[in-house]
């Protein structure tokens, strides 16, 4: 019995692991990197970003990405689902930090926000965007409930407004994506002209994406966070 | 690029991260392990992608000519997103088997599940 639990797995192993040599001896690279890269810089060239991923992923795979931002969605709504149906938490006391870390919150949360609209406005340009600065701005959210408790940020926000702002900008990727329609383009490209490569107004779309996604990311962290928090119980 | 390069460490942390995954009866941990899988896999992209020499794929001017593959980083944003919302999700699913076994450990949950299935029968 013992010997067979442990046959199994090393078999299972040893034949990924010779998948993937496999796979990857056999792996032949058609024309060079340049070869490939210069499509992509063309792709980023034409929306006017000079970031080449950004513009790989708002531009030229955004269906994936709003697909991504789905699954994000479906995530978020799971854990809010399941963990509200589970009924209320007991109300564990929450233990006041000492003064040290509620000034320093006071002090950190603006710059962390700070930091998180930079790098979701930069995210045509330099490295960042919508997911790493809605991440970000969430860990600050997070800091200030770690010094004065869950209870009061949730209360200073409105979970009723927070829901509903998370869903209105899934709803607006969804639409941006769309409104190229009307004009009479094909859906999902840009809406807006490239503009001039390296100024914060240019990337077409780009930044209206980043924006939306930050803001999404921002509060579906933050509701993941807030759940485990509330949650924690004792065992 | 010499046998130790970031494509055969990333088929090492698979495999580690895949026993884990396997072999080890908490939960927790197995969550863990499964992280671990990710991050191979994204290490395995990445690298796949890299030159030697190459510079980060923006068009500023120092750097327009010999940027790396720009694509396997696309690829690897919509990994570890997906891997976040995988792994909330399961450490809510883990959260709720908890509450009603009073253990992490696989095996014992299994146990407990098949005594309350005979009981019902």
């Amino acid at each position: 019995m013992r010997r067979t639990h442990l046959l199994l797995p090393v078999i299972a192993v040893l034949l990924v692991a010779g998948f993937c040599v496999t796979v990857l001896v056999g792996f032949e690279f058609r024309g060079t990197i340049e070869h490939a890269t210069a499509g992509w810089i063309e792709v980023a060239e034409r929306t006017g970003a000079i970031n080449v991923v950004t513009a790989i992923y708002l531009n030229a795979r955004l269906f994936d990405t709003i697909l991504e931002v789905l699954v994000f969605a479906v995530a978020v709504l799971g854990v809010h689902f399941y963990l509200t149906t589970r009924g209320r938490p007991e109300r564990v006391e929450s233990i006041p930090e000492s003064n040290v870390i509620r000034i320093a919150a006071d002090v950190l949360l603006p710059l962390i926000l700070l930091v998180a609209i930079y790098v979701v406005v930069h995210g045509h340009l330099s490295p960042g965007g919508g997911f790493s600065g809605g991440v970000i701005a969430g860990t600050g959210l997070l800091l200030t409930a770690i010094a004065v408790g869950t209870e009061t940020v949730a209360a200073r926000f409105g979970p009723r407004l927070i829901e509903r702002l998370e869903w209105a900008a899934l709803l607006g990727i969804l639409v941006l994506g769309l409104v190229p329609v009307l004009v009479g383009r094909t859906p999902l490209s840009d809406l807006l002209p490239p503009g001039e490569p390296g100024r914060i107004a240019s990337g077409g779309s780009l930044l209206l994406y980043n924006g939306l996604i930050g803001l999404k990311v921002l509060i579906g962290s933050w509701v993941i966070v807030r759940h485990f928090v509330e949650h924690r119980g004792e065992i | 690029m010499g046998p130790l390069n970031g494509v055969t460490i990333a088929i090492v942390l698979f495999g580690i991260g895949l026993l884990g995954l396997i072999l080890r009866r908490d939960l927790v941990v197995k969550l863990l392990a499964l992280g671990l899988v990710n991050s191979a896999v994204i290490l395995c992209l990445v690298a796949l992608g890299a030159r030697p020499d190459g510079a980060p794929p923006i068009l500023a001017p120092p750097s327009v000519d010999a940027i790396v593959d720009p694509l396997p980083h696309a690829i690897v944003l919509s990994a570890i997103v997906i891997n976040f919302a995988i792994l909330a999700l399961a450490l809510v699913f883990v959260m709720l088997l908890v509450e009603r076994y009073h253990t992490t450990d696989a095996n014992r949950i299994d146990r407990a599940s098949n005594d309350e299935e005979d009981e019902w029968s």
